[in-house]
């Protein structure tokens, strides 16, 4: 392979030429030819699936990064899982728990706690990576809302049971439970990918957070 | 598609003896830098540089606010980490503080209504005085009385200064009118102290930098009268 360059100050570039050796992309073309098809056919098989089978797929797969990421024993398997992130679980443990709360039974602002609950979410996932990624954290944006998604599911558990249980104390030491659950989870996750000194600084946020989320959890 | 060439092109130790392809490249220069370079995610990045042991610092730093040492806990590296986190904390201390303060006085506990307007009213007073405030009192500071801190370093002061708050709304919560004016007032004058000692150096140049204590001083006592008045007032029930 053999490269030269030439400055070009008329433009600000530098302009060079580069050999290959045509055998070598000969076979690195093939390559290319060989892996298009691969996916060709995968495009196709999964177009052609029923709507049910879909479901089916997209659910389990959503239950087993839930497994993952709820029974927090750091394995190697459960790193693997989590790199392929999805907004589908996030969606649907924020949509119950925003309708779980906005029905329950003592409050005439059912819409303006739904919305609430769902811009809590969304934009509190957003800030609290956003103060990851800053810290210098190795966390790439999406997984980590992903993860915090995720989390939110114990949540999810301790509004129900307020809906379900009255007496006050056992509410309160359930959500409470509910609340110690996702905290652990997703402070697992984050911090392997946040360097020692700052450690603190990038989970506090993510406790904040879920302490709103279970304050909201309690009262409502 | 080029075309590398075919079977009958190789000679007898089967390489191809067609012409070998030339690829020109053009390197561009590094991607030029944005027009609105304080939009980008890099730009904050040097203001989350520190360590907890900083933030620690910082804190004990404004708590103790009668010692002129801010400045030098800072050591020209401001960060932002401190206001944003500081004042969302105080955010979830007036909402949750301030409804179970009017929970602890109600007489009907079982059809208490939450009043969720205080979270709104909370992010907007909260910010507005971390983060709008402090901008503009910086830019004026800045451009107009051409004081060496820049903007950034007022934001972090003013977020700082409101550490003190954090704890004085907790005991807010205690549903006695002297105790709630007790514990706003020094909290007032915990943070007012502190912003204007580490400013004494810039105050004391001139009489228009004199005049900048004055807005900061309104601005904080303006803040713990909505504190009082509309997050911890105290409603009684009315014997007749």
């Amino acid at each position: 392979m053999e490269f030269e360059a030439q400055e070009n100050q008329g433009n600000n570039s530098i302009q060079g030429v580069i050999n290959l050796d045509p055998q070598v992309n000969q076979v690195q073309a093939q390559q290319q030819e060989i892996t298009i098809k691969q996916t060709d056919i995968q495009v196709s098989s999964t177009l052609e699936e029923s709507v049910a089978v879909t479901l089916l797929r997209d659910l389990r797969q959503i239950g087993v990064k839930l497994r993952c990421v709820l029974v927090p024993t750091m394995s190697s398997n459960n790193a693997k899982e989590l790199r392929n992130w999805d907004l589908w679980g996030p969606l649907i443990f924020c949509l119950m728990l925003a309708l779980t709360l906005s029905m329950s039974g003592n409050n005439n602002d059912g819409t303006g706690i739904f919305a609430t609950i769902f811009v809590l979410i969304w934009i509190g996932s957003f800030v609290v990576t956003l103060n990851a990624q800053l810290l210098g954290g190795k966390v790439s944006f999406f997984q980590s809302v992903c993860v915090l998604g995720y989390c939110v599911f114990p949540i999810n558990l301790g509004a129900l049971f307020t809906l379900i249980f009255s007496f006050f104390y056992l509410k309160m030491f359930l959500v409470i439970g509910c609340f110690l659950w996702s905290t652990y989870s997703a402070v697992g996750f984050m911090k392997l990918l946040i360097p020692e000194q700052k450690r603190i600084l990038a989970l506090y946020p993510v406790i904040l957070f879920y302490l709103f989320l279970s304050w909201f959890a309690l009262i409502v | 598609m080029q075309n590398f060439g075919s079977n009958d092109d190789l000679d007898e130790k089967g390489h191809v003896m067609t012409e070998q392809p030339k690829i020109k490249v053009k390197f561009e220069p590094k991607p030029k830098p944005s027009a609105c370079p304080i939009c980008t995610v890099e730009y904050y990045q040097k203001f989350f540089d520190i360590e907890q042991r900083d933030v620690y610092m910082r804190v004990r730093c404004s708590l103790l606010s009668w010692k002129p040492e801010f400045q030098q806990c800072v050591a020209k590296n401001p960060d932002l980490w401190g206001p944003l986190w500081i004042s969302t904390t105080i955010i979830f201390i007036l909402f949750a503080g301030g409804n179970l303060s009017r929970f602890l006085l109600e007489e009907d506990k079982k059809h208490f209504q939450y009043e969720y307007n205080y979270m709104y009213v909370a992010v907007f007073l909260v910010y507005a005085m971390a983060f709008v405030i402090p901008i503009i009192l910086g830019v004026i500071m800045k451009y107009i009385l051409k004081s060496e801190l820049g903007v950034f370093d007022i934001v972090c002061m003013y977020g700082y200064s409101l550490s003190v708050y954090i704890f004085v709304l907790i005991l807010c919560i205690i549903p006695y009118n002297e105790a709630q004016w007790f514990f706003l007032m020094s909290g007032l004058a915990n943070s007012t102290i502190f912003l204007l000692v580490n400013l004494w150096d810039f105050i004391k140049k001139s009489k228009p930098a004199l005049m900048i204590a004055i807005p900061i001083i309104v601005f904080n006592v303006a803040l713990i009268l909505c504190f009082k008045f509309y997050f911890f007032r105290l409603i009684y029930a009315v014997d007749d």
